[in-house]
């Protein structure tokens, strides 16, 4: 048996708390276990009783100790992840928890990556893929909307609608199959009018679920929004503005905290990454290339683009540089430092970003940001209030499945449409239900067969 | 006495005639066993062969170097194109063949081939000897042989059905094969029950034509052999009448005594071929049912009553078949019958059609739970070709579900349970676009040739026609056609297309209304040919389908490539199914493509096991 990796992780939420727990789930938990933890004698641990409540100290390489914990060891097949686990209890707070987890790595486990232990519970066959699948989603959902839509989907809301779908095109498909394979039987297949209005409504029904995707997928990943400008536009403190009070709700899983640049914000129920892109100007300046390449890279993934500009400064040789490079990027232009006087006016910035959104704040004095804050979040999820907005779809690949069954469903009906010919109509149709298949997991071949029986009278 | 084959075949039915065909051209000595010398390649039911699906497996297993394309070729009373306008997918010939002349030209052929010996014989046991299978026959004759396909059809333990009456015997009153049934199943093999049942077959001189609907055969430029050059025979016309109320009242009154209503019958019909009880009684809205009057030969008055199958006894079969128009006067020559037959259990079959743990035997046909000719003679080629390949000691020949209607038959036999006997149907294959019936010699010769069921002469013909197909579809992509010229309005003239720009006349020939026979007849007449032209024209109006099947089955092949261990143990695998940890236990795919295909392994449990398969891999 291949010897799998032990990873750690705080299991408990951060901030300041009574105690935070660790957890450490592999082969090596338990050697890991006996290098930094100590009995309260000192003495190195000997035996270790499986779901046993014990006292002992965590100490450093050098035997200094650092904390007083409890903790307790469940052994393999008997542990949540399945493999052996062990739990360490010690006193909250981030620093302490902080430095247990440097001596945990040193001693051989690694930081688990969002999701593994539970990955690893699937893996083990501890939870089937659907419970790890939901698991993981709730995980990752790091804003109550994102839990909800989580939820929802775990309840099956887009199965159900997209389970209809397939219904009505499959109530459409039979007849001419049935038709195509007993030709001498009297089989009578719809009206091409009838038939084209039917596939119409089903693709503007899926049309509709996919206008909405985008804003789910969003939900679940968490929008990227990237904030450029020259040095000292006032960058840190539109971060500082946007973070904010929300700055308690961050959840720093471990894994992102790597990112440097980055923090993830609760902006009104949806998950936002802010990206400082500070140090990093776009410029053609041969040392700062890198930093350039790595900008335009940020801009091109970004969901959104803000850039910010400085009221009490006339345009730098610098802010033309970015105005030119934002060009076609229809970025959010912010006008900082409002209230200073005014050396360059909205006018101005109008003329340079013709199309884009344009706001004015004062990040110093958080004036216009609640207002920004709205803004961001239209651009990023569309105008509306949460209540009314019906999310559906997010996954990547279930975006995908529905856009693929728009395409042959438009095929279908030229196909009607032009007269062509019937066994092309059942294929595409056929394409439409493999596609809305994927989402759903239902497998229409065998129903097809099935139905056709069950409706036809076939066969001499 | 004891004689020496390399191979045996045990039964002459459509299967068996392919099986020993293609062993024979392989060069193995075979033995064809058949229970009746004179009823080799018999049809015990519709006088008809092919049809959507069914006229593509005809194509493939001609286009393999089968018998079944060529003896229909020779043997037809009527052809018919069906489906014509629905597309390349779904265009099929129908034959109506002569019963008689069909049998007695197959055995003909087979008597001519040096390699096949074809003895009358009932066979009563299969024992494993040393390196050979040892067979018995109820005589005591016994045969030593290095390979085995079984073929048995409906004879294996099988049971007649008319009403109350019900006794053991094999289709239209030939002798069954209790003997072997009860000796297989005393080895282990499984079985289940099958049922299929034909009509009444009446005197043609006591039916009434003139109020019945005339159905003639259609003018064909071929028929369904790419080698035999094509040789239509006066066509003889089919007729269709129709039951009503009254056939359905006779019916409904006398259901007590049919055997399937009454409890008598445990084998498992057919739907897409019912018997006119089940008919009546599970669409009652239906205020009639097609009756086609198809005639069994040339020199016999016999007619087949296709649509009116029954197992009601005689009398009441008489009466209903009065009550159709143009029947009134009827006098039946035999009455219709269910036959109840052994089938042997799908999780026992492998891909190359070998019954696991019995190396050399291979099984085909409707032993294996098919109905049809065609489906028997794809599966009789596919083992005969298995057979050979065993002696040989090469791998099997297996054809996956984009090369070949055979793929996705054996396919499903393999992986659906299915509990009533298997037809093909176009719907049933998710790779329509590419097996189509006009290009089953390009994608299946080449492996015909191989096995050398093909001949050399042939395999000359076959890459001469490749050739035509590639110089043409380069013609269309190098020449062009531009606005105003001449060659443009001479298309303006003669099919109402009007060229708005200079293109190819291959994008030319992607406009619906534009045929290839057109662009020749306009541009190049020397190259005219029919049946290449359809592989040419599909070809180029559905390239964009056939790239899409081409990705889709490049999709499949990455999962038919994730091999799964013979003796991979499904029980240690956590978080299967139940009911897929049975299912895949049972039937032991050997792909995890063919494990997904299994009804009830949800893509949950595929992921389990392909992340299990991973894992172990790596181990």
């Amino acid at each position: 048996m291949k010897i799998t990796e032990t990873i750690a992780a705080i299991a408990t939420p951060p901030g300041e708390g009574g105690i935070g727990i660790i957890r450490i789930s592999g082969d090596e938990a338990l050697m890991v276990g006996r290098k930094v933890l100590r009995h309260l004698s000192g003495k190195p641990i000997a035996s270790w009783p499986e779901r046993k409540v014990r006292l002992g100290y965590v100490v450093t390489a050098a035997g200094e100790i650092v904390d007083e914990v409890i903790y307790f060891y469940f052994k393999k097949n008997r542990s949540y992840t399945g493999e052996d686990v062990l739990e360490i209890q010690g006193h909250g707070g981030y620093q302490n928890l902080k430095k247990i987890m440097t001596i945990i790595f040193e001693a051989g486990a690694r930081l688990a990556e969002p999701g593994e232990f539970t990955k690893r519970a699937f893996l083990n066959g501890r939870l089937d893929l659907a419970q790890a699948e939901a698991v993981i989603d709730l995980i990752r959902a790091r804003t109550d909307l994102a839990q909800q839509v989580a939820m929802k989907q775990l309840q099956g809301t887009l199965s159900t609608v997209i389970k209809e779908q397939e219904n009505r095109l499959l109530a459409l498909l039979v007849p001419i199959e049935a038709a195509l394979d007993f030709p001498e039987d009297e089989i009578s297949t719809p009206e091409r009018a009838s038939a084209l209005e039917e596939v119409r409504k089903v693709r503007l029904t899926l049309e509709e679920i996919l206008a909405q995707a985008d804003q789910g997928i969003i939900l679940r990943d968490a929008a990227t929004v990237v904030i450029v400008g020259r040095p000292n536009v006032g960058k840190s403190s539109l971060l500082n503005q946007l973070l904010g009070e929300e700055r308690a709700i961050v959840t720093p899983i471990p894994g992102t905290t790597r990112d440097f640049v980055s923090e993830v914000i609760d902006l009104e129920g949806v998950p936002v990454r802010l990206i400082d892109t500070a140090g990093i100007r776009p410029i053609e300046d041969p040392v700062e290339k890198v930093g350039v390449e790595k900008a335009r890279h940020l801009m091109e993934e970004a969901d959104l683009i803000i850039t910010l500009f400085d009221a009490a400064t006339p345009l730098t040789q610098e802010d033309y540089a970015l105005i030119k490079f934002l060009q076609e990027k229809n970025p959010l232009v912010v006008l900082n430092k409002t209230d200073l006087p005014v050396k360059l006016s909205v006018e101005t910035l109008k003329a340079a970003f013709p199309q884009s959104k344009l706001r004015s704040i004062s990040a110093l004095q958080g004036e216009g940001v609640q207002e920004l804050k709205g803004v961001i979040r239209a651009e990023l999820i569309g105008a509306g209030g949460r209540e009314e907005q019906p999310v559906l779809v997010t996954k990547v690949r279930h975006k995908e499945a529905l856009t693929e069954a728009v395409e042959v469903l438009i095929q279908v009906e030229q196909g009607i449409e032009e007269q062509g010919s019937e066994d092309l109509i059942a294929v595409n149709l056929r394409a439409a239900l493999e596609a809305l298949g994927r989402i759903t997991g239902r497998s229409v071949a065998e129903e097809i067969i099935e139905e056709i029986f069950s409706q036809f009278c076939i066969g001499k | 006495m004891q004689q020496c084959y390399d191979v045996a075949v045990i039964g002459a039915g459509h299967a068996g005639c392919e099986a020993a065909n293609a062993t024979a051209k392989m060069g193995f000595k075979t033995l064809l066993l058949t229970i009746n010398f004179n009823n080799i390649a018999f049809m015990p039911c519709n006088p008809s062969v092919g049809g959507p699906g069914k006229g593509n497996l005809v194509r493939e297993v001609d286009a393999l170097g089968g018998l079944i394309g060529r003896n229909t070729d020779r043997a037809h009373l009527q052809m018919r194109a069906l489906n014509t306008n629905k597309g390349p997918a779904v265009r099929a010939l129908r034959a109506q063949a002569d019963k008689h002349l069909y049998q007695q030209l197959m055995q003909n052929y087979l008597e001519q081939q040096p390699l096949i010996t074809i003895r009358q014989g009932e066979v009563v046991a299969l024992d494993p000897a040393k390196n050979h299978w040892r067979i018995t026959l109820s005589t005591g004759l016994k045969y030593e042989v290095l390979a085995v396909v079984i073929a048995t059809g409906t004879f294996l333990r099988g049971k007649v059905h008319i009403g109350g009456l019900s006794f053991p015997s094999g289709p239209q009153g030939q002798h069954p094969a209790i003997a072997f049934g009860e000796f297989l199943e005393a080895q282990g093999i499984k079985f289940k029950r099958f049922k299929t049942g034909t009509p009444a077959r009446v005197r043609k001189r006591s039916l009434n034509f003139a109020v019945m609907a005339e159905q003639p055969g259609d003018q064909l430029e071929h028929g369904f052999s790419y080698w035999l050059r094509w040789n239509p025979r006066e066509p003889v016309s089919c007729w269709l009448t129709y039951t009503n109320e009254k056939t359905h009242e006779i019916i409904r009154r006398n259901l007590h005594l049919a055997p399937m209503y009454c409890g008598a019958i445990t084998g498992v019909g057919t739907r897409y071929c019912p018997a006119i009880e089940n008919k009546v009684v599970n669409f009652p809205q239906r205020e009639r049912h097609q009756v086609f009057i198809e005639p069994e030969g040339l020199n016999t008055d016999e007619m087949y009553i296709a649509g009116l199958s029954s197992s009601l006894p005689e009398e009441i079969q008489d009466q209903f078949i009065r009550t159709v128009p143009g029947l009134e006067k009827v006098e039946i020559v035999r009455p219709g019958y269910a036959i109840e037959y052994d089938v042997i259990a799908p999780e026992q079959l492998t891909t190359s059609l070998q019954i696991r743990g019995w190396p050399g035997v291979f099984s085909a046909g409707q032993l294996n739970g098919t109905s049809g000719y065609e489906e028997a003679a794809a599966q009789g080629i596919m083992a005969g070709i298995n057979a050979g390949l065993y002696l040989k000691g090469e791998q099997p020949f297996v054809l996956h579900r984009n090369e070949a209607y055979i793929g996705v038959l054996i396919d499903d036999l393999i992986t659906k349970e299915n509990n009533e006997p298997y037809r093909v149907m176009t719907s049933r294959a998710e790779f329509r676009l590419s097996l189509r019936q006009d290009n089953a010699d390009l994608r299946l010769t080449e492996y015909g040739h191989r096995f050398n069921l093909i001949s050399n002469e042939e395999y000359d013909r076959f890459q001469a026609k490749r050739q035509r197909i590639a110089e043409k579809l380069s013609y269309l992509e190098q020449n062009q056609i531009t606005p105003g010229s001449e060659a443009a309005q001479a298309l303006q003239d003669a099919v109402g297309v009007t060229v708005q720009q200079r293109m190819s006349l291959k994008q030319l020939l992607k406009m619906p209304a534009v045929k290839v026979s057109a662009l020749w007849a306009l541009f190049a007449p020397e190259q005219i040919f029919t049946l290449e032209d359809e592989v040419v024209e599909n070809y180029i109006k559905y390239e964009g389908y056939l790239e899409r099947e081409a990705k889709m089955a490049a999709r499949l092949a990455k999962m038919e490539e994730k091999k799964i261990p013979e003796d991979f143990d499904y029980t240690v695998v956590p978080n299967l199914s139940f009911i897929a940890r049975e299912k895949l236990s049972k039937l032991r795919p050997a792909t995890i493509g063919q494990a997904g295909r299994i009804s009830g392994v949800s893509p949950a449990d595929l992921n389990t096991l392909l992340i299990w398969l991973t894992r172990s891999g790596r181990r």
